[in-house]
């Protein structure tokens, strides 16, 4: 038995249990030693992209931590297209002239395959736990997809992180006026209005952290309730609000994907809205208190707008909301206040052209859902899974109504919502002890 | 003990560098002489050095360390007379001691005579002897050495009402080698010093002979002709003596001055000496190795010279600017301490005075491809003075013992040529050859022990080597190779404790027998062999096949 930092014995069956890392990637990690930089790579068949990709974090890094100690740790999800390879094989001077970024000192590129399966929560903690071994002061996470990534965001991640002092560093971008509508329209003005902070992507695959902020929540969060960790990049942040750390906001600039098909939209609920959720009950002592919201220190632009029209099936989307509402009644009447479910089964009769989810009615029908969540009035994944089709319906009226706008205007409509939750959360506070 | 008498001694010596001036006094003036010296040899012996390097010992009005030469055939009144030095080089021969002097070839002091009479007239005959012009606008492309002093290549020369060309301080004027008469002086000075017996000459600023418009006036094709007539005479006349290049310059621009074995036999590495220290510091072989791998290979008869310091400043020319700006700031953080491109200071106070990485750092000197020189005082651990101006403060006097002026001179302490270091961590009390004799662990004793080491095989001086790269950047390791014997060479550059695994299958079989204490190591085998090093450790394996 050993004794832990908070005095609480474990046994050794719990310590082999802890122990996901490899013995060849400890191996590895032996051969690093102490580092001032670290990078986490989280992989899983992205050999199209993660060339270049690496070579432009090898070329921020040089940039901006010439004198540094850094790594990149790659944690793969079991690739079958050789992307770890890749990763340790590519070099900033490949195909290039090696007289204009000279290093001072070697810089390793090292990978680890933590599953035979993707699960970005699980690749978030082997980071973490590299992190910590090789005792890394400033940590970035960046996805093996942003193909647009620039050699400043190391500097812009790093940076605040290794110079100012800062623990936790979200990005914001300039991004396509309906995309990450999602953040838009729940995590962003959720979280804010839960926890009282502007944090504009609470989630996102890149950021950057402080050391002593990836070995709190490596140490604290819970990674073993059998979501391998989903959501674990949300809840990193919503640690550091909770834990007082010091968090500021960075501008990446445009943010663009591979061509790829289009997401799960219950997993990536499952992964973020599950996530917050989840968080709510152990933090409620820390937002049950807030009031308002205050902005955080952003270096760079706020977030930018694009407005390039976009054809997207409106009709299809109304038919996925009308059809969930439908068939899901009997599981809505079980989550929702009686009188929310009215209002919805309402605005499902509307033509496409009058369709309208209201912010209010919105803002009601997820704080419903948290709080039928933390009561588990069904199976909470069925919980999540019924927000999926009226998460459409709102996303359809987002559209709509930002179909012609100025960025400004799309700004407002934001910003109208966020305050609409933190109006509405005295609500939130009154379904969520009434259960009690 | 007799002299080496290999045609390539110079590939198995380890060369002691001292100025004749700093070392011992013996006649109480305050300036070391060579009778001083003479009476050091057995130190010198002691210590197991094969060769000396004498700096510029000749008539000079020192306004250059005795680099301004104003007579190239005696010795300066202060250190003696040339029957001193006779005396001093058989003794050192009676040791089995080789002399290498300096030969400063590319300028005078303006002082010289040769100087004068060129400056007196356009038709003295000695006029073409030195580089004149009517304008300072020749030879554009020409670096200033001596950034902190210097303005311009070219000095203004009042008598003659002409510029006269100089690479180095003002006072100094290059000698013009495209003269043949200056070309064959030049010989008979070597030739005055060869028949006194002495083993080698250092060449100075060997890379500036020659110049030529629309060139940076370096190592230029002429230059190198210059030294192959020089080589070729010694071969010819002297046959087992050598010379050794002082060229600043980048590995593949010395790689020329050893040509086919007909011009230097020796040459400083300097671009290596910088590294060395970046590596230290930044606990990461990556810049030694890098530099090593730029280094072309070299004659079989030639040799690298390496050091870790000398009498000038730790130059940091041969780096980029981000290595320099490092070097400043890692080395350097008081600004005095810097000079021109370098850093002027000693050893021991480069690092701090820690033990561990001054046995490391020269670990590296003695096992890397060369043959290392050892600076005066370095081998006790001296401070230096940065006080005194220009590179003095890496000059003071010897320190022999705790006694007045650290048993340098019995002169006065205010006359003697320079102060002596006499702080609490670095002064002659606590820092002196006496004292560290008596201990066993000091670190004179430690380098005794690892020139014994050093020179108990030939792999050092003339093996091959192989850098491993073991997947800790941490560790600095190599093997040494010659016949049948291998050395394998470990460094750990790091000041904490590292585990590294070597792929060392090939040597399969093997026993190491780590070469300071004899002791043998487990077998190696099929699978990494794994070391654990402690802060700053190093090993030398010899692998036995038993």
């Amino acid at each position: 038995m050993t004794n832990n930092s908070r005095g609480i014995f474990r046994t050794e069956q719990d310590l082999a249990e802890e122990s996901f890392l490899t013995d060849d990637f400890l191996r590895q990690l032996i051969n690093v030693g102490e580092v001032d930089i670290l990078v986490g790579l989280p992989t899983h068949n992205n050999a199209k992209t993660v060339g270049a990709i690496v070579q432009t974090i090898q070329s921020g890094i040089l940039r901006s931590f010439p004198r540094e100690r850094a790594v990149i740790i790659n944690a793969d999800g079991g690739s079958r297209d050789d992307t770890p390879e890749l990763v340790t094989s590519i070099s900033i001077l490949d195909g290039r002239p090696a007289s204009h970024l000279n290093s001072l000192r070697t810089l390793h590129s090292v990978s680890t395959k933590y599953a035979s399966s993707p699960a970005s929560g699980t690749a978030l903690r082997t980071i973490l736990a590299a992190a910590e071994l090789l005792r890394a002061r400033a940590c970035m996470v960046v996805s093996p997809e942003s193909v647009n990534i620039q050699p400043e965001w190391p500097s812009q991640l790093l940076g605040p992180v290794y110079r100012d002092g800062f623990d936790l560093i979200c990005p914001t971008y300039r991004r396509h006026k309906f995309e990450v509508i999602l953040i838009t329209n729940l995590l962003y003005p959720m979280t804010r209005a839960l926890y009282g902070l502007k944090i504009r992507e609470p989630y996102s695959p890149e950021f950057g952290f402080s050391g002593p902020l990836g070995s709190s929540f490596l140490e604290h969060n819970s990674w073993n309730d059998g979501t391998d960790g989903a959501g674990a990049e949300l809840r990193l942040t919503l640690a550091a609000i909770t834990g007082k750390y010091r968090i500021c906001q960075s501008f990446l600039g445009e943010k663009l994907h591979v061509e790829r098909r289009a997401a799960d939209l219950v997993a990536a609920l499952r992964q973020t809205v599950g996530a917050l959720f989840s968080s709510m009950e152990p933090d409620f002592p820390v937002w049950s208190v807030v009031q308002g919201s205050q902005p955080v220190l952003s270096a760079g632009a706020d977030q930018e707008v694009l407005l390039e029209p976009l054809r997207i099936n409106r009709k299809r989307l109304r038919e996925m909301f009308a059809t969930g509402v439908a068939e899901l009644e009997s599981v809505f009447q079980a989550i929702l206040a009686p009188a929310t479910l009215a209002e919805l089964q309402q605005i499902v009769r509307l033509e496409e052209e009058e369709f309208q989810y209201p912010d209010e009615l919105w803002v009601k029908t997820v704080y419903e859902f948290a709080a039928s969540y933390r009561k588990s009035v069904i199976s909470r994944d069925h919980i999540i899974q019924a927000l999926a089709p009226l998460f459409r319906g709102r996303v359809l009226t987002f559209l709509k109504e930002n179909r012609n706008s100025s960025a400004e205007a799309i700004e407002n409509n934001i910003e109208n919502l966020c305050l609409e939750f933190e109006r509405l959360k005295p609500y939130l506070l009154e379904i969520w002890k009434s259960g009690e | 003990m007799p002299l080496n008498r290999d045609a390539q001694w110079y590939k198995d010596a380890t060369i002691y560098q001292v100025h004749v001036r700093t070392f011992h006094d013996s006649n109480g003036d305050g300036i070391g002489d060579f009778q001083g010296l003479e009476g050091k040899l057995d130190y010198l012996q002691e210590l197991g050095t094969s060769a000396i390097w004498l700096m510029p010992f000749f008539p000079s009005p020192l306004r250059d360390d005795g680099y301004d030469i104003a007579d190239y055939n005696a010795v300066h009144p202060s250190y003696g007379t040339l029957e001193d030095f006779r005396k001093f080089l058989d003794s050192a021969h009676e040791r089995g001691i080789r002399v290498i002097i300096e030969l400063v070839a590319n300028h005078t002091s303006d002082q010289h005579p040769w100087f004068q009479e060129s400056r007196s007239s356009p038709d003295n005959p000695r006029r073409n002897w030195y580089v004149w012009s009517d304008t300072d606008t020749r030879y554009q492309g020409t670096r200033i050495i001596f950034l902190d002093t210097e303005k311009s290549n070219w000095a203004w020369d009042p008598i003659s009402k002409a510029f006269y060309w100089h690479r180095f301080f003002y006072h100094q004027p290059d000698l013009n080698f495209d003269n043949p008469a200056v070309r064959e002086q030049m010989w008979e000075v070597m030739k005055f010093w060869l028949e006194m017996g002495v083993d080698g000459f250092r060449l100075d600023a060997v890379p500036y002979l020659v110049e030529r418009e629309g060139t940076n006036c370096e190592n230029l094709p002429e230059t190198h002709d210059v030294l192959k007539e020089l080589r070729r005479k010694l071969d010819e006349h002297y046959p087992g003596r050598m010379l050794l290049a002082e060229a600043n310059q980048w590995p593949a621009d010395l790689r020329p001055y050893f040509g086919n074995e007909d011009e230097f036999h020796m040459a400083f590495h300097f671009p290596l000496m910088p590294r060395m220290f970046m590596g230290l510091k930044l606990e990461d072989r990556k810049p030694i190795t890098e530099i090593l791998q730029q280094t072309p290979e070299i004659p079989p008869s030639c040799q690298w010279c390496l050091f870790l310091r000398n009498h000038d400043e730790l130059t940091l020319e041969m780096v980029t600017d981000m290595e320099r700006d490092y070097m400043y700031d890692s080395y350097a953080e008081n600004k005095t301490m810097r000079l021109n491109l370098g850093i002027r200071r000693r050893l021991a106070p480069l690092l701090n005075n820690d033990r561990r990485r001054i046995e490391l750092m020269n670990g590296m000197l003695m096992s890397l491809p060369g043959t290392p020189i050892i600076y005066y005082g370095d081998e006790i651990g001296m401070g230096d003075n940065i006080n005194l101006g220009d590179r003095n403060g890496v000059r003071t006097p010897m320190q022999w013992d705790g006694e007045t002026n650290g048993g340098f001179s019995t002169a006065p302490p205010e006359r003697l040529y320079a102060p002596i270091i006499h702080d609490p961590v670095y002064g002659y009390p606590a820092v002196n050859v006496l004292r560290q004799k008596a201990s066993e662990h000091s670190l004179l004793n430690w380098m005794k022990l690892i020139l014994g080491v050093r020179k108990s095989t030939g792999v050092f001086g003339r093996g091959s080597i192989e850098f491993l790269y073991p997947a800790n950047h941490r560790i600095l390791a190599y093997v040494r190779r010659l016949g049948n014997e291998v050395v394998l060479v470990v460094n750990n550059l790091s000041s904490t404790a590292q585990a590294v695994e070597l792929d060392l299958r090939r040597f399969k079989g093997n026993i190491p027998i780590e070469m300071f204490g004899r002791n043998m190591f487990p077998r190696v085998g099929d699978l990494p062999y794994l070391l654990t090093m402690g802060p700053y450790q190093f090993f030398w394996f010899r692998l036995r096949r038993l």
